[in-house]
């Protein structure tokens, strides 16, 4: 036979059977464990589980004969346990997600502690998807993009090291089912060193690398696809979020207690990103409101009834939100806001607007006048949406509290809506009524300013405020004394000296500031971000002014749309972590947020970049052309056409170079590196294979005598000493028409 | 035998076309076919399920586990046609094969990528008889009411012998290997040995995937040895008038001389005229045996209509043939009115054995009764020492020897 059997000594080991079910238990183990961390970032109670299948894993991984001692009862009575498992959590909790959750994380830790056949393998891989899946789907965190491929990596290698190993085991006798108590051959004698020389043995570099760049391409298919898959709207959500109830991690809900925005601040996870259509209306120093609060009772600020009953609308579902505020002449600008889970269900958002679109419908109750939104329920995942019409100012006009204040009664402040409220004893009003008039009366935006500028000459700012000890309110005690407090104290202390002093006031909270981030070029708003301050209104202007003693510059409120690029570039964030928001970012922007809407753009986006680069072709062509035609009716001297011969003779003499002596250039280049990487010797090996092929695809019998010396003339150079080389160049020439010869008769 | 698959040179070549490509994945080509396994089911109904809540719930990360689904359901398309390219196949049948004894049939296979190696191939093989008269009639449903399809296709099916084998490790870039199917012929005759198609899991056994092949190779399985007894009354007799041997043997006589060959007994080298002809020369013997003994088949339809005993008689006579070629008493053979055939080496023997093992009963014999009572005719007629077969009770085989009862099955 011509066809050459590659000798012992060269031919790469294969993995024995029990190699491969080594291998195949590897994989098995490192699947469970990467689908069991979903419970990491979703909020399930299965810590306890998780912890439980994850050290039993890797136990029977160090030590894979540990599950031999697994009682044969416990075998019998896994499935009906843990179906009364599923049954009994169903029942106890009531929530179908986390139940089946934990039901799932409960069927990995069983398959992972007993010897698998085909379908147990891939059945771990199904349980583990689901799990991925639905992480992905309650969190759309971008650690689900990294998950999903590193799953989808192993889960493709464990598929194929299954069907290899099938393959293998169809040659010789089908494995039959692990016998209980009896550990198999493969686990006994299991050396994981052992098995990475192995495996090292047997690869390739070059098939490691093609499949690297197969992956890479299932990725990129997979792209292409998602931008493709035609997209409808069926307006029918919700579906998995029905099955689970979240529950805000912050502090950010109805109530506010002294002390919650503070205990947020201690959080440096990012609570918001925010889109901004173009960076010159960046401001420098916004303020995201979320919640208005203006009952002051028991030491804490709430929303009161009152308030929700007059200002904030019935629960209603739908993608869009008409606002206030009417869009300006020109394009539309929007604001995308991006609010991760576990923040709030109150939107942050930095003033009136033109209409608030959701990426799907959403149950929420607005308040127009209060311009707050609050979704009805806590948002198991971000939360996007997107803004058009905003508009920033330190004032917020509200005609309808001016209504309502033109026909108040001056004689008494007992209207709750009016909010100016103290439900405070005779002690407390007089201490805060003694503090009021040192302030003065010069209109509610002096006042603010008074009011700030002597709060933080009698206090200093801490996290770790100290109330004083006493009778009477606490919040006036602290106004009272000088120690430091946090923003919460501020507010709540100006609000209460505004409204002794006649002022309707509130406290607002939210977040102020963020950082611009460098690469995704928007703004990231942490939770150490979360701020308190006060509204306080200007019946002059109609408006709700904002008030914050702790405000850096008092300037920076006063002045904050566009324009200040000093204050926006000290703000810009170019560190490491900003390079891992711009990657969320990006997330959101192009996965999470990708509607039918964005495939259109993303279409005509191809769409203009393919003429624009078309057109550019075209540009460059016809300016060479053009370049040509003129340089060839130029005048044809003598220098001219001695520099056409010139390049003529020199493009000839490469090419003469090339073709006669490239094995000498290559082999004084490569003469060092030794006798395998002779290129003649490479080459005529590469031809000895061709000759071999056309031999074969011939059939036309006995070779001619002149293809049978050209192949001796080939062995030589290939295996022969050099000193018996009779003219490399032509016999390799000689042997490339030979071997085409051969090739065109075989066709 | 030529080489087939993706990978054998020389096969005729189709210009590559976009519809010629577009139209195989709606209608894949001859034998061509592609069977989800239960993976692969579990997978599509996976991405159903996957698109269908996609759609309801407009959940991107839905929609991307649903592209990347499919994006490894067309990465396991590419796979496997890598895993295909290149591999070319041939069919080994290396005769002779004896019906009831275990066959082995040769599959040798070689993978010509440069540096891909393939796995997990698997080779449907099926060994049929090939029909004496040609193929069949063709019928119609009209034509064929009569026919009995159930009937008809039991006897296909147990007419021929399917097994498969499988390529269990990696064949390496630029390596061969060799694999071996091994069946029972269950009757003489000639065999077609045909690669029903080449199966493949690989890479991820969501698909079972089927390339069809032309690849057939014909051998004949001579007769079935059979147990028998000889009758001292016919085996003593001595013939008179035999013809006689003239092969080479083992007895005394110097026959002729032949060059020196390895493995030759030093013995055996004539010494003179090694030294006058400058090279070594071995003394060949005369076999000891001197009268040889002719064989006879009749395979007239009068004579045996039982299909089994006319099997067994076909039998025997091969064992027989054999028996007496080793014992060297063998002198010709017969069948029917042919010219007889002298039997002086193996592939004599082999002859009349690929004779046998195709031989059937003879509709419009001209030869007729049985010989110990009637007596031959030409062109074996009048010879001595003539071994001829008639029927011996409901099944068995007597053979005569010049009308003598000698052995019988």
């Amino acid at each position: 036979m011509a066809w050459q059997h590659i000798s012992m000594e060269t031919k790469r080991p294969q993995l024995s059977p029990d190699e491969m079910q080594q291998l195949r238990w590897l994989l098995g183990g490192a699947l469970t464990l990467l689908s069991v961390v979903t419970v990491f970032y979703l909020d399930v109670e299965a810590w306890t589980l998780m912890a439980l299948t994850m050290l039993a894993t890797i136990a029977v991984l160090v030590r894979p004969t540990w599950p031999a001692r697994v009682p044969k009862l416990a075998h019998t009575l896994a499935f009906p346990l843990i179906a009364a498992f599923f049954l009994g959590d169903l029942w106890i909790k009531g929530e179908m997600l986390p139940a089946m959750v934990r039901l799932d994380i409960l069927l990995l830790l069983y398959r992972s502690i007993s010897y698998r056949q085909r379908r147990d393998d891939m059945q771990i891989i199904v349980l583990g998807l689901f799990l991925i899946v639905v992480a992905g789907v309650l969190t759309v965190s971008l650690a689900f993009a990294v998950q999903v491929m590193v799953f989808a990596g192993c889960a493709l290698a464990f598929l194929l090291a299954i069907t290899i190993a099938e393959a293998e085991s169809n040659r010789r006798v089908r494995p039959n089912a692990p016998n209980l108590g009896e550990p198999p051959r493969w686990a006994v004698q299991l050396d994981w060193g052992r098995l990475g020389t192995r495996l090292q043995a047997v690869s390739d570099w070059r098939v490691l690398v093609l499949g690297g760049v197969l992956f890479a391409g299932v990725v990129a298919v997979a792209a292409l696809l998602f931008l493709a898959i035609p997209r409808f709207q069926l307006e029918n959500s919700l579906f998995l979020e029905r099955f689970i109830s979240k529950k805000s991690r912050t502090g950010f809900s109805d109530s506010i207690k002294f002390g919650d925005v503070t205990e947020i601040q201690q959080d440096f996870g990012v609570a918001l990103s925010v889109d901004v259509p173009d960076a010159a209306l960046a401001p420098a120093s916004p303020y995201w409101r979320m919640l208005v609060m203006d009952e002051y009772r028991d030491g804490g600020f709430k929303l009161s009834a009152a308030l929700i009953h007059a200002a904030v609308a019935g629960e209603r579902t739908a993608a869009a939100l008409l606002g206030t505020e009417r869009a300006g002449a020109g394009a539309p600008a929007y604001w995308t806001f991006y609010l991760e889970s576990g923040v709030s269900r109150y939107l942050p958002l930095p003033g009136r607007f033109g209409e608030l679109r959701f990426r799907e419908a959403q149950h929420f109750r607005p308040s127009t006048e209060l311009a707050v939104v609050a979704l009805v329920a806590e948002p198991a995942t971000m939360t996007a949406y997107r803004v058009e019409g905003m508009t920033l100012a330190d004032a917020l006009p509200d005609p309808a509290f001016a209504a309502r204040w033109r026909k108040r009664d001056p004689s008494t402040g007992a209207d709750p809506l009016l909010q100016r409220r103290i439900n405070l004893g005779p002690e407390d009003r007089e201490i805060l009524g003694r503090l009021a008039a040192e302030l003065g009366d010069g209109g509610a935006a002096e006042f603010g300013r008074m009011a700030s500028a002597w709060l933080m000459k009698q206090h200093g700012y801490s996290l770790s405020p100290q109330i004083p000890r006493g009778a009477g309110d606490p919040l006036v005690r602290w106004l009272a004394s000088r120690e430091a407090g946090h923003c919460e104290l501020f507010a709540g202390s100006f609000v209460l000296l505004a409204r002794t002093a006649g002022y309707a006031a509130r406290v607002v909270v939210g977040f102020r500031g963020g950082t611009w981030n460098g690469y995704s070029n928007n703004f990231t708003v942490r939770n150490s971000d979360a701020h308190a301050w006060a509204e306080i209104w200007d019946e002059k202007r109609g408006a709700w002014l904002r008030v914050d003693p702790l405000a850096a510059d008092a300037g920076a409120t006063a002045k904050e749309i566009g324009a200040d690029g000093a204050a926006l570039a000290r703000r810009t964030d170019r560190s490491w972590t900003a390079r891992f928001d711009s990657l969320r970012v990006f997330w959101y922007r192009r996965i999470v947020n990708f509607d039918a809407r964005s495939q259109e753009e993303t279409l005509a986006a191809v769409k203009t970049a393919t003429q624009n680069t078309g057109r550019r072709a075209r540009e460059m062509l016809e300016h060479a052309a053009s370049a040509l035609r003129a340089w060839l009716a130029g005048p044809w001297d003598a220098r001219r056409w001695a520099g056409v011969l010139a390049v003529i003779a020199g493009g000839t003499g490469v090419i003469w170079l090339w073709r006669n002596f490239r094995y000498v250039i290559f082999d004084f280049r490569l003469g060092r590196r030794g006798r395998r990487e002779d290129p003649v010797r490479r080459e005529a090996g590469r031809l000895l294979a061709q000759l071999r092929e056309g031999r074969e695809g011939d059939g036309r019998g006995a070779a001619g005598p002149e293809e049978t010396e050209t192949r001796a003339e080939l062995q030589r150079l290939r295996f022969g000493a050099r000193e018996t080389w009779r003219e490399p160049v032509a016999v390799l020439r000689r042997a490339r028409g030979v071997a085409r010869t051969l090739r065109r008769r075989g066709r | 035998m030529e080489w087939q698959g993706p990978g054998a040179a020389g096969g005729p070549r189709r210009k590559f076309q976009w519809s010629l490509l577009l139209w195989s994945l709606v209608w894949p080509r001859g034998g061509e076919r592609m069977v989800p396994t239960m993976p692969g089911i579990v997978l599509i109904g996976l991405s159903f399920g996957l698109g269908t809540a996609a759609y309801n719930s407009s959940s991107n990360i839905l929609f991307i586990t649903l592209s990347l689904l499919l994006a490894c359901l067309i990465l396991s398309g590419v796979l496997s046609w890598l895993n295909l390219r290149g591999v070319a196949w041939r069919l080994e049948v290396a005769p002779p094969w004896r019906a009831g004894h275990v066959a082995n049939v040769g599959l040798e296979l070689r993978n010509g990528k440069s540096f891909l190696p393939t796995y997990g191939l698997w080779f449907e093989l099926v060994a049929r008889a090939v029909a004496a008269g040609g193929p069949a009639r063709v019928e119609s449903t009209i034509t064929g009411k009569g026919i009995d399809v159930r009937a008809a296709l039991k006897k296909a099916a147990e007419a021929e012998a399917r097994g498969s084998v499988a390529l269990g490790g990696r064949l390496d870039p630029r390596d061969a290997a060799r694999l071996e199917w091994s069946f029972t012929p269950a009757r003489r005759g000639r065999l077609r040995v045909e690669l029903a198609g080449v199966g493949s899991l690989f890479p991820f056994g969501f698909l079972k995937k089927f390339v069809g092949s032309e690849l057939r190779a014909e051998a004949v399985v001579w007769p079935a040895p059979v147990e028998y007894r000889r009758l001292a009354a016919g085996g003593a007799r001595r013939a008179g008038g035999g013809e006689r041997m003239a092969r080479v043997g083992s007895g005394g006589d110097l026959r002729a001389l032949r060059r020196y060959a390895t493995g030759d007994s030093h013995r055996l080298i004539h010494w003179k005229a090694s030294a006058r002809t400058r090279q070594l020369l071995v003394r060949q013997f005369a076999a000891e045996s001197s009268e040889g003994l002719a064989l006879w088949v009749r395979t007239g339809a009068e004579e045996w209509p039982g299909r089994e005993q006319f099997e067994r008689l076909v039998s025997f006579a091969a064992t027989l043939a054999e028996d007496l070629f080793r014992a060297g008493r063998l002198q010709t053979v017969a069948l029917d009115e042919a010219a007889p055939v002298a039997v002086r080496h193996v592939r004599d023997l082999e002859g009349w054995l690929d004779r046998l093992a195709v031989v059937e009963v003879r509709k419009d014999s001209v030869v007729g009764g049985a010989p110990a009572a009637g007596g031959v005719r030409a062109p074996m007629m009048g010879r001595k020492n003539l071994l001829t077969f008639a029927p011996d009770g409901a099944h068995g085989v007597a053979a005569y020897l010049d009308g003598n009862k000698a052995a019988a099955t």
